[in-house]
């Protein structure tokens, strides 16, 4: 029974409760209360249920100074099981007073009615109570009993003194009440010692269920320690409270983060990502695509009834015979086909011949009609069609808004902007006509379109000029006319320029100088003579187009005209150029070429025999020309010898040669002067040619003839030439000190020995103790460190120790850009980063093999492929993954020792990773 | 996301337990020096891209190894005594003749072609083809292989020596005037005028640039992919024909009459190297193909080896030598008179000792000697004509059809043509130490700094002094803004002093120079004639 667990002090409550009812009495302040008990949560309960509620969550409060109340407040708190509110039926919140306002049912008592029978009462229901537990708690009862005693007497103290009841509660002792408990321990049914203790419910006792679980001593001791310290503190201002939840936030989300360190790690430290690589990105063929494919639009779905029309499928998917069927075409049908076409066709047809007859034409003045003729309808239509008109307007203002829009020919363009940079004055000719186009069809393009006509009035008159220019040129019935005017013109203007140049000379500045003067006049001379050819030819010309006779007449006529010129050098390498040409590009079959042959062969077969002549020595003369050349190359490279170095031997060698040669020369050039020589000649030429050639080469050669060289047939010892003689003779002399010297120089070159010191004379030297005392110490210092510095830059030089060789210390600026000015970033080292480039990582120096891996980028991932955020896994820390940390080290340690073994056992792991690789 | 698992790792391993221990040493052949300290790097993430890459390097070079085997899977063979009285230099060619199969046989030939004697040879870098050039106008390619002239030119005219390009599609031919550049049928396609009478020719072929130098002692680099000239020094050392490639780095050597061999790139117009290597005048000059090792030939009867790091002397070697070639396997050859001697280090510790010997006909004069790339056989071109001879263990016995392929087919060699033209490398590119390329910049001790950085140096101190300035409050006018502002315009020449008479004092100097430079450039004979210096 739940009534066991009753004590006998709770009963004085109860009755007090009944009493109340039953008396009625009710101050203003008790109304309050009532209210508030009425305002109470939870769901409205008969009566006689919340009587039971309110015995089995008695009141933990022993505060009974105003019993009522207390009563009162005990439901309250004990009340606290319901969770959802009830609203008040509205008799009893009187709202809008729709029931009678009954203040009281009840009978009230009087005012000064006191009610002092209240223990009998008690004792009597305690008595009935006890009747109704049995007999077995009798002594129970007793000491409630006893203990009601004490209450009485506390309330007595406390009405004397004044102060609340707990002050006098000290002394009162623990009942030792045991009671068989029916229900287990529960927070609705606590254990009696919770409604003992002041009816608090103690650390203790929570702690007493835990017992059993793990964990319990921990929480114990903190208990006890919790205990100690019985003083309990603020609490901490907000701010540092809140920083420290922060902190502790902090400490727990760390721990949380730090789970992922391995796994980042691990990424971090992998040479390689891989990013989803077993994704299948599907297909990608047009078929596969296709195949996807899924009607839209209206026409997309006609499309799709008619090809996957149920007919046409069943036709596919059996023999052909039923799509035949259904491809049936009337006759009629085709036969209209069949006319339209060939009709379309002969039309085409034509249309293609007279467009090909058209083309054919060429016919300038034809084609300029047509132009002319084209133009010409295209204003017809304007001034006609005002429709056209207003086309071409558009199009004009078109032209020209977006001229103006983009200013595209007002020198904006990069090199426009640059030229202009520069300065016009600067540029060329060229540049500037190009910079004035531009600008002017700017201006051209920009200009306001008063009305249509202005602007196609504009471009015909520019037609009309070019139109001139074309009948100028095309006019063939003219044609002599006009070439001869041209001959006039172009003597004309060479006269002129002849006449100008007379005009101009200098006469201060560097062209007065002496040898400026010189070199002007022999370039003018040369101009002058050119301009005189020019214009001896033009005559010529002249004459020929007066006088109407045959091709190969004037041709002869050409040949000869040129001998009235008569300057054989002029002529000679001319034609030499001729035949070198041909012999050049004697395979190449263009007309030129040819052109230029058969001139050759008409002036030998026209010519007369002294012309023949003149050909034959000119072909021999290529030899001679370049050989002038050399010589005079020669001699040059002789007057300025070799930088600083003089070598005698050489140069006594060569001076020997040219010597020589120089005679050989001679001979050749007084031979060479008479022109009109017997072919003999040639072969006189060749001879000395051939001398050269031997002396040069310091060797017999065979008699050539017509490049075809004569061979005695015997070996023969022969003594060597005069030349390597002489060279041989002088080479080993004192080259070792020749080569110190050397040396000598170019360390003084590269570090140039500090000058002596030296005093001016007269200076510091006005007594004979100055003179006694020397140069001043501070002088001698410098040159003694001048002296040490050189001589530890010397030290530096690789060649330091090598007597026998100079390596040059010199930067090669070009070469410079091939190596790296800085260490690049995460190096430090120099020699680690050289050490890091020595291997070649191309396919060519390593196997197959090998190349992917060496190679492989940093990030692997397929075109396509979404990289996915990281996810969490499981790696073990641990690990050491790679199998070759600081191998390489560790590897060269071991080399060192000529181990061998753990080497070995590297290999095999990259061996390994190789095979994995590919 | 998803960082590769090595599974088969495991199970490579147990596989690899067994590694022979001869691949440890061709693996660090490929390793090419092997990784540096990462001990002092402080940067771990730097020191993990590292070992990693150190990782992928050594896999490479172990993979390499192990498909040596098949890449390279023979070995050069080469004749071996029989006994301490045996000598490999009395095995005559006769000798080897009967030993030899019928194709290798058909090595050993003379073509007697006095009429245009003597002869000077070069091969392609395959080997396959040979170009001959008589010194009196003869010019002929043949295909040595199948032993079929391919082309036969007469120039008429002196032809000093001649040079194949790229490959067989082109030749130089060194004529007298001129250089000309013939085409596969010997059409002339380039005269090269500007490079003058040219004595010797030489092709860089990974450069594209054909090295010659002429009478006059001018080296010129012409570029032969553009036609352009990329360097024209003059060597000031006179005349001379003993020019070698070095084909490691493509430095020029040249030997002179002053027993100098000068070592020359494009870019610079002195000399890299300079050593004196003879007393006498230098007469041959060769380089082992790994160019580490120089032979020269001096008049005064010395043959020299040369370790080209250290310039320093291997070996002296007595006799004269009028030309000079090693094989791609290292054998020496020097050719003098009518003899020919073969020089061979098998050992391996650059000890060159006599290993074959050949005499011609007595008369016939050795002009020029040139081992055959990819075969045993060593070209001989003489007075009267050429011969091969068979030297075994001369040649390279595996090719690297990416570098030389000797069995070459027409579309091989059009490719090839593409990617030579692809990867040419820039002129620049020509050093003493390839290896340096892609390196750090020494720094260079400054002596001088530009004009520039001067200034900017004199404004930096100005500026310093500037702001430094801060004027004693004094009484008696001196605090006048007019003494003020004296007073620190003052101040500021002072700091600007020091640097304005360094400017002063290196405008002297140049002047200086110059006119040094300028006395020096009279020529002796006329030095004498030259007014003498008043004695100071």
């Amino acid at each position: 029974m739940v009534e066991t667990k009753r004590k006998g002090r709770d009963e004085p409550k109860h009755n007090k409760m009944k009493k109340q009812k039953s008396s009625g009495s009710k101050t203003l302040s008790t109304k309050k209360k009532s209210k508030r008990n009425d305002a109470r949560k939870g769901p409205r309960l008969p009566n006689s249920l919340r009587k039971e509620v309110e015995r089995l969550n008695p009141s933990t409060q022993l505060n009974s100074e105003d019993e009522d109340i207390n009563s009162d407040e005990g439901e309250f708190l004990t009340d606290d099981i319901y969770e959802y509110e009830e609203k008040i039926p509205q008799e009893e919140s009187r709202k809008n007073r729709r029931f009678d306002p009954v203040e009281n049912f009840e009978y009230e008592l009087p005012e000064d009615f006191e009610d002092e029978n209240v223990p009998s009462d008690d004792d009597e229901d305690e008595d009935d109570d006890l009747m109704d537990n049995g007999g077995n708690k009798l002594e129970d009862s007793h000491d409630e009993i006893e203990e009601d005693d004490d209450g009485r007497h506390v309330r007595m103290l406390e009405g004397i003194t004044g102060m609340p009841s707990e002050a006098f509660e000290g002394n009162k002792k623990k009942n030792n009440v045991v009671i068989s408990e029916a229900y287990p321990e529960s927070e609705y049914n606590p254990t009696r010692d919770v409604l003992d203790g002041g009816g608090r419910i103690s650390m203790e006792d929570l702690l007493g269920t835990l017992q059993k679980k793990p964990g319990f001593g921990k929480l114990r001791k903190i208990m006890d320690q919790m205990k100690k310290s019985e003083a309990i503190e603020a609490p901490l201002p907000t701010v540092i409270r809140e920083k420290m939840e922060r902190q502790a936030a902090y400490k727990i989300s760390k721990k949380d983060m730090a789970k992922w360190e391995p796994l980042v790690k691990r990424n971090r430290e992998a040479p390689t990502i891989y990013f989803d690589e077993d994704t299948d990105l599907g297909f990608s063929t047009v078929g596969a695509i296709a195949s996807e494919f899924e009607p839209r639009t209206e026409f997309e779905k006609k499309m799709a009834s008619l090809v996957y029309d149920d007919d046409v499928m069943e036709a596919h998917k059996k023999d052909g015979s039923r799509l035949l069927e259904l491809n049936q075409v009337s006759m009629e049908d085709e036969k209209e086909r069949h006319n339209r076409i060939a009709k379309m066709r002969s039309l085409l047809f034509r249309h293609e011949m007279k467009a090909k007859h058209i083309k054919k034409i060429k016919s300038k003045t034809y084609h300029r009609l047509l132009k002319k003729d084209r133009l010409k309808t295209a204003a017809a239509l304007t001034e006609m069609d005002p429709e056209a008109a207003k086309e071409q307007a558009m199009k004009q203002e078109f032209k020209r808004a977006e001229e103006r829009m983009t200013l595209k020919h007002k020198n904006t363009s990069k090199w426009a902007t640059r030229i202009l940079q520069r300065g016009l004055q600067v540029q060329d000719e060229g540049t500037r006509a190009a910079i004035t186009e531009q600008l002017q069809q700017h201006a051209l393009l920009t200009r306001k379109m008063n009305s249509m006509k202005d602007g196609s009035s504009s471009s015909s008159s520019s037609d009309d000029t070019s139109d001139e220019d074309d009948v100028d040129e095309d006019s063939s019935v003219l044609k002599e006319g006009r070439a001869s005017k041209l001959l006039g013109k172009a003597t004309e203007k060479t006269l002129k320029i002849l006449e100008e140049e007379e005009d101009e000379v200098p006469d201060s500045g560097i062209f007065s100088l002496p040898f400026m003067e010189r070199g002007l006049k022999k370039r003018k001379e040369a101009a002058e003579d050119e301009a005189k050819l020019a214009l001896q030819e033009y005559e010529v010309s002249m004459k020929q187009l007066d006088d109407p006779s045959g091709a190969e007449n004037s041709k002869i006529k050409a040949s000869s005209g040129r001998r009235v010129f008569g300057a054989a050098n002029i002529r000679a390498p001319e034609s030499r150029d001729v035949i070198k040409t041909d012999n050049f590009y004697a395979n190449s079959d263009s007309d030129d070429d040819l052109e230029a042959k058969e001139n050759i062969f008409d002036m030998g077969k026209d010519g007369s025999c002294d012309m023949q002549k003149d050909v034959h020595v000119d072909s021999v003369l290529p030899h001679e020309f370049p050989q002038d050349s050399v010589f005079k190359s020669f001699d040059d490279i002789v007057r300025d010898p070799g930088p600083k170095t003089t070598y005698d031997v050489a140069i006594f060698a060569s001076d020997k040669w040219r010597k020589m040669e120089s005679r050989n020369k001679v001979d050749a050039n007084s031979k060479k002067s008479p022109v009109a020589v017997e072919p003999e000649y040639n072969q006189d030429l060749q001879e000395p040619v051939k001398e050269v050639g031997e002396n040069s080469d310091t060797e017999s050669e065979g008699q050539m003839v017509d490049g075809i060289i004569s061979l005695d047939p015997k070996p023969t010892y022969e003594l060597p030439s005069q030349t390597e003689l002489i060279r041989q003779a002088f080479a080993g002399d004192d080259v070792e000190e020749d080569f110190e010297n050397d040396k000598q120089e170019i360390l003084n070159e590269e570090n140039p020995e500090p000058e002596k010191p030296v005093l001016l004379p007269g200076w510091g030297q006005w007594t004979r103790v100055q003179k006694k005392k020397g140069l001043p110490s501070w002088m001698l210092k410098e040159h003694e460190n001048a002296k040490r510095k050189r001589e530890e830059a010397l030290k530096k030089r690789k060649d330091a120790h090598l007597k026998h060789v100079i390596i040059s210390e010199k930067l090669d600026k070009k070469a410079e850009k091939l190596l790296t000015k800085t260490l690049p970033y995460p190096f430090t080292s120099k020699e680690v980063f050289e050490q890091s480039i020595r291997m070649p990582i191309g396919p060519e120096f390593n196997p197959a093999t090998a190349v992917g891996a060496l190679n492989r980028p940093a990030v692997v991932k397929k075109p396509g492929v979404i990289i996915k955020p990281i996810e969490f896994k499981e790696v073990n820390p641990h690990e050491n993954k790679e199998g070759h940390k600081w191998s390489g080290q560790k590897q060269k340690t071991k080399k060192s020792k000529s181990d061998g073994s753990m080497p070995r056992k590297k290999m095999k792991k990259a061996e390994g990773k190789t095979k994995k690789v590919n | 996301m998803s960082v590769k698992a090595t599974k088969e790792e495991k199970e490579k391993e147990t596989e690899e337990e067994k590694l022979p221990e001869d691949l440890d040493l061709k693996v660090k052949k490929y390793l090419r020096g092997g990784a540096a300290n990462f001990d002092d790097l402080k940067d771990k993430k730097l020191k993990g891209q590292l070992s990693h890459r150190e990782f992928l390097y050594g896999a490479s070079a172990k993979a390499a190894a192990k498909y040596e085997k098949w890449l390279m899977p023979s070995e050069g063979g080469y004749l071996e005594a029989d006994g301490p009285v045996e000598k490999t230099w009395r095995i005559k060619q006769e000798d080897i003749r009967r030993e030899v199969d019928i194709s290798s046989s058909r090595n050993q030939h003379d073509v007697i072609l006095p009429e245009f004697s003597p002869y000077t040879l070069d091969f392609t870098s395959n080997g396959q083809y040979m170009a001959a050039a008589g010194r009196k106008g003869h010019l002929a390619i043949v295909d040595v292989k199948n032993m079929i002239p391919r082309r036969e030119i007469q120039v008429g005219e002196t032809v000093r020596d001649v040079v194949f390009l790229q490959d067989q599609s082109f030749f130089a031919a060194a004529q007298k005037k001129y250089t000309y550049i013939y085409g596969q049928e010997g059409i002339e396609a380039h005269c090269l005028k500007d490079q003058g009478a040219v004595l010797k020719l030489q092709f860089l072929k990974n450069h594209f640039l054909l090295a010659s130098i002429n009478k006059f002692g001018q080296l010129h680099y012409e570029d032969v992919s553009m036609g352009a000239m990329i360097g024209n020094i003059r060597t000031g050392l006179g005349r001379t024909d003993v020019m070698q490639v070095n084909p490691y780095n493509a430095v020029v050597a040249l030997g002179h009459s002053g027993g100098t061999v000068t070592m020359w790139k494009p870019t610079s117009s002195a000399p890299l190297v300079k050593m004196l290597c003879h007393h006498g005048p230098v007469s041959a000059l060769a380089f082992h193909p790994n160019g580490r090792l120089m032979a020269t030939a001096g008049k005064e009867r010395k043959i020299k080896l040369w370790d080209l790091r250290k310039f320093e002397v291997l070996q002296t070697l007595p006799g004269h030598a009028k030309t000079l070639d090693f094989s791609q396997k290292g054998l020496l050859a020097c050719g003098t008179g009518s003899f020919v001697q073969v020089l061979s280090d098998f050992s391996g510790t650059q000890n060159y000792s006599r290993y074959m010997n050949h005499s011609m006909v007595k008369g016939y004069k050795i002009s020029n000697l040139l081992f055959r790339p990819y075969e045993d056989v060593l070209g001989i071109g003489h007075s009267m004509g050429w011969s091969s001879i068979l030297i075994p263990g001369s040649g390279e016995p595996n090719f690297d059809s990416w570098v030389a392929n000797p069995f070459e087919t027409r579309k091989q060699r059009g490719e090839k043509e593409v990617h030579l033209l692809l990867d040419k490398l820039p002129p620049e590119t020509i050093m003493l130490d390839p290896t340096k390329i892609g390196t750090v910049k020494t720094a260079r001790k400054k002596e001088k700094s530009t004009k520039k950085e001067i200034e900017a140096e004199m404004e930096a101190t100005v500026e310093a002094v500037k702001e430094g300035i801060n004027m004693k409050k004094k009484t008696k006018g001196r605090s006048k803004p007019s003494k003020k502002l004296k007073k620190r315009q003052e101040i500021i020449a002072k700091a600007k002093r020091p640097f304005l008479e360094q400017q002063m004092h290196d405008g002297q100097l140049t002047i200086k120079k110059q006119k040094i430079s300028e006395e020096v450039a009279l020529p002796k004979s006329l030095q004498r004639f030259a007014r003498k210096k008043a004695a100071t």
